[in-house]
């Protein structure tokens, strides 16, 4: 008797889970997995943006990729932007996050300045940095040449264009994985501190035995998130530089972009754009096993 | 409880339906109820009548002098032509290809389209423009407008746009500066414009790095990431005798990376890196604020001059003279028309507005507002200004020494691939013969996408 009544209710519960599920799956298939579908289909076509009709023509368009050195070098400007990005963000984001955990007077204050760049809208962001950087006129050069150093051309340089973008994307994120850390920290019970603290461990060694490994979880997170967005990166690149100058600065999502809408190759930026998807769920999935960890407190 | 839920969740259903229903404004071709909601038609008569109302949508980039434009001539045709309303849509200048090109391809794209010259093939060979031929012979007189026009909006032996104008640079110089130094100013006469040589050494004598000051800009924006960078990046490869395709179209090697390219392009890594007369990041408003002595623009330049810079003035101030030469005397042309598209239901009437617009008239109406260069005959005619300084030198190099962008499907990949050479040679000052193979790489890969 008892067995059939849970029977029914295991059968309504889950079919009123299902039923909740139902509207949030309904629009992820609609807007993500269609389209996805579909840009699947285009890149084994040779698609023109606007023609009528289309072919196929195999893998065509991946086998051109691999010998596609622009490609190869946006695929490598994304990289080294995430390389560079991933270590120095969350360093100071943890260091920010470190300062502002201790409730002093003003503390607010602190947290609110260092998170305001997080809500400003990153296109504005991009154009006024794109002010600031110029050589001759920008912010930045006026207050090096104040101080005696030499400019830097961000905008018209090359070798350092990125180093400019990298700095505009840190000061941007920092506050929000500083966020992310302060709720980590927050974790940590105090308790441990203290008994770290008789133990005899200074506050180095506190923080390399205590802090870091419970806060283990929250790095994953954050390593994570911040190397799929590090890897995607788009809205600085297309407003501040415009890919340039002399394309250094073109990332992966760019080269989609610009092959896609400008160039009207259709099909061949769709290709790009799934290679680069497996690319990343490859990297997060490695990501996803070396920070698994059972670790409980 | 309940009761209550419910109404919210229809009261957001209604909104939500009302919502989607007043972004659909003129984005869905030509309808032709005189009922429904339009919010953005520029007619001024409701339109009750029982007889066929058609409405036409139209997209144009948005560029200010030229809306003023617009409205007059869409309210003196809609006065004309009481049966048809023009829903006029102006899109932000650097969104414009994107979204008439995503909306192309979703099948929702206007009945009338601004075009720039040089898409217009990329346009044509998609079949997404439909062959204004017949309708030239009609009423479109042809043979009024001027020849290189012509040849810039042809595709496969047949016209696929109406021009609104014709557009060209020519050099302006900061006069004050020139007499400073005691340099001897550029002749006036379109026939005696000055070499390259001539306007370096002139360059190097205006330089003033102390003060900001370079001598000489040669592209009119700087290197940006749009077509002005390309449309003035040619002239100096045409200039010094270089092509950029073979005459067929099908090649760029042997054309591209010839021996006068490189002198072209070691003349300008040199501007940038060697004599370091021109400026790598282009301040605004450069010219007008004096930080560039000798610089490059077009017609419209005066009237932003006008209303922005007026105390720096013509005659006084500055003065313009003929673009620079090589062994050949080139400026680019090509600008902005107006194309019917296939997905258009009513393509008589949309002629007929076209027509209107770019016709004998309407391009007469549209020199006054805007004072762009026409591309009719008939109005260099009728108006005076037109031959005189400083007007006249546009119009004579315009009809003497114009040379539009080839007209191709792959001008995409041969306007980035320009785009990018002259960038890599003039930021990123690299080896002329690698960026050279890597253009003329580009441009074949374009080139081959178009012939699978």
């Amino acid at each position: 008797m008892r067995g059939y009544r849970s029977a029914i209710y295991e059968k309504q519960e889950s079919r009123a889970a299902f039923l909740f599920i139902l509207p949030a799956f309904v629009l992820l298939a609609v807007f993500i997995f269609y389209p996805m579908l579909h840009a699947l289909v285009i890149s084994f076509q040779n698609y023109n943006l606007i023609a009528a009709e289309h072919h196929f023509n195999g893998i065509a368009n991946y086998r051109k990729l691999f010998s596609d050195e622009t490609f190869g070098a946006s695929l490598w400007h994304s990289f080294y932007f995430t390389l560079v990005v991933l270590p120095v963000q969350t360093a100071i984001s943890l260091g920010l996050a470190l300062l502002v955990q201790k409730k002093f007077r003003g503390v607010g204050f602190f947290r609110t300045v260092y998170f305001v760049p997080v809500a400003v809208s990153f296109a504005v962001a991009s154009t006024i940095f794109r002010l600031i950087y110029n050589k001759d006129y920008g912010m930045l050069n006026a207050v090096l040449k104040g101080i005696g150093l030499p400019a830097l051309d961000f905008l018209s340089n090359p070798d350092i264009s990125m180093l400019g973008i990298i700095v505009l994307c840190i000061w941007r994120a920092m506050g929000f994985v500083m966020v992310i850390f302060l709720a980590g920290l927050n974790n940590i019970p105090d308790s441990l501190y203290e008994a770290a603290h008789v133990d005899g461990a200074n506050a180095v060694q506190r923080f390399f035995l205590v802090t870091l490994p419970l806060l283990k979880r929250t790095m994953a997170f954050v390593v994570i998130i911040t190397t799929m967005d590090a890897l995607k990166i788009f809205i600085p690149i297309y407003i501040t530089t415009s890919g340039g100058p002399a394309g250094s600065t073109s990332t992966v999502v760019h080269f989609i972009y610009e092959t896609a809408f400008k160039q009207m190759n259709m099909g061949y930026a769709a290709a790009a754009a799934f290679l680069f998807f497996f690319l990343v769920l490859i990297i997060s999935i490695v990501q996803l096993r070396v920070f698994r960890t059972d670790v409980e407190y | 409880m309940r009761k209550r839920l419910l109404l919210l969740s229809a009261a957001l259903l209604a909104t939500a339906s009302l919502a989607a229903c007043s972004n659909d404004n003129g984005n869905d071709g030509s309808s032709a109820s005189p009922g429904s909601s339009q919010p953005s038609s520029q007619g001024a008569s409701s339109s009750g009548s029982s007889d066929e109302v058609v409405t036409l949508s139209f997209w144009r980039h948005d560029y200010a002098p030229e809306a003023e434009a617009f409205k007059k001539l869409i309210a003196s045709f809609e006065e004309s032509h009481p049966n048809i309303k023009i829903d006029f849509q102006m899109i932000p200048n650097d969104q414009y290809e994107t979204k008439i090109r995503t909306a192309l391809a979703g099948g929702n794209p206007p009945d009338i389209m601004a075009l720039d010259a040089p898409t217009l093939a990329s346009y044509a060979n998609q079949k997404a423009i439909i062959p204004l031929d017949d309708y030239f012979a009609k009423d479109g007189n042809k043979d009024d407008l001027l020849k290189p026009v012509i040849e810039g909006l042809t595709f496969d032996g047949k016209m696929y746009a109406a021009p609104n104008n014709e557009g060209t640079i020519v050099m302006f110089y900061n006069k004050k500066m020139f007499e400073e130094k005691g340099i001897p100013l550029p002749s006036k006469n379109v026939d005696e414009a000055w070499t390259w040589d001539q306007v370096l050494d002139a360059a190097k004598k205006l330089n003033d790095p102390a003060k900001g000051v370079y001598g000489w800009n040669p592209t009119p924006w700087g290197f940006v990431g749009h077509e002005g960078a390309p449309y003035s990046e040619m002239a100096f490869l045409w200039q010094a005798g270089a092509e950029i395709l073979s005459p067929d179209g099908k090649t760029a090697k042997g054309y591209l990376d010839s021996a006068e390219s490189k002198k072209a392009l070691t003349f300008w890594q040199n501007l940038f890196n060697g004599d370091k007369v021109s400026p790598k990041e282009l301040p605004q408003d450069a010219f007008w604020n004096g930080k560039v002595a000798i610089h490059v623009d077009g017609p419209f330049a005066f009237q932003y001059q006008e209303q922005n810079f007026p105390n720096f003035k013509l005659g006084e101030d500055y003065d313009v003279a003929p673009l620079w030469k090589e062994s050949k005397m080139i400026g680019t042309t090509g600008s902005w028309g107006m194309a019917i598209t296939s997905h258009s239901e009513h393509p008589d009437e949309a002629w007929q507005f076209v027509n209107w617009v770019t016709g004998v008239e309407g391009s007469k109406v549209w020199y006054e507002e805007t004072k762009n260069l026409p591309a009719r005959q008939s109005t260099f005619d009728a108006f005076q200004e037109l031959k005189e300084y400083p007007m006249n030198i546009y119009a004579e190099q315009l009809a003497k020494y114009g040379h539009p962008r080839p007209v191709t499907p792959a001008y995409p990949a041969i306007s980035e691939a320009i785009r990018l050479l002259f960038e890599d040679v003039g930021l990123g000052n690299a080896d002329i013969d690698d960026s050279l193979a890597k253009a003329v790489k580009k441009i074949e890969d374009g080139i081959a996408t178009l012939n699978p």
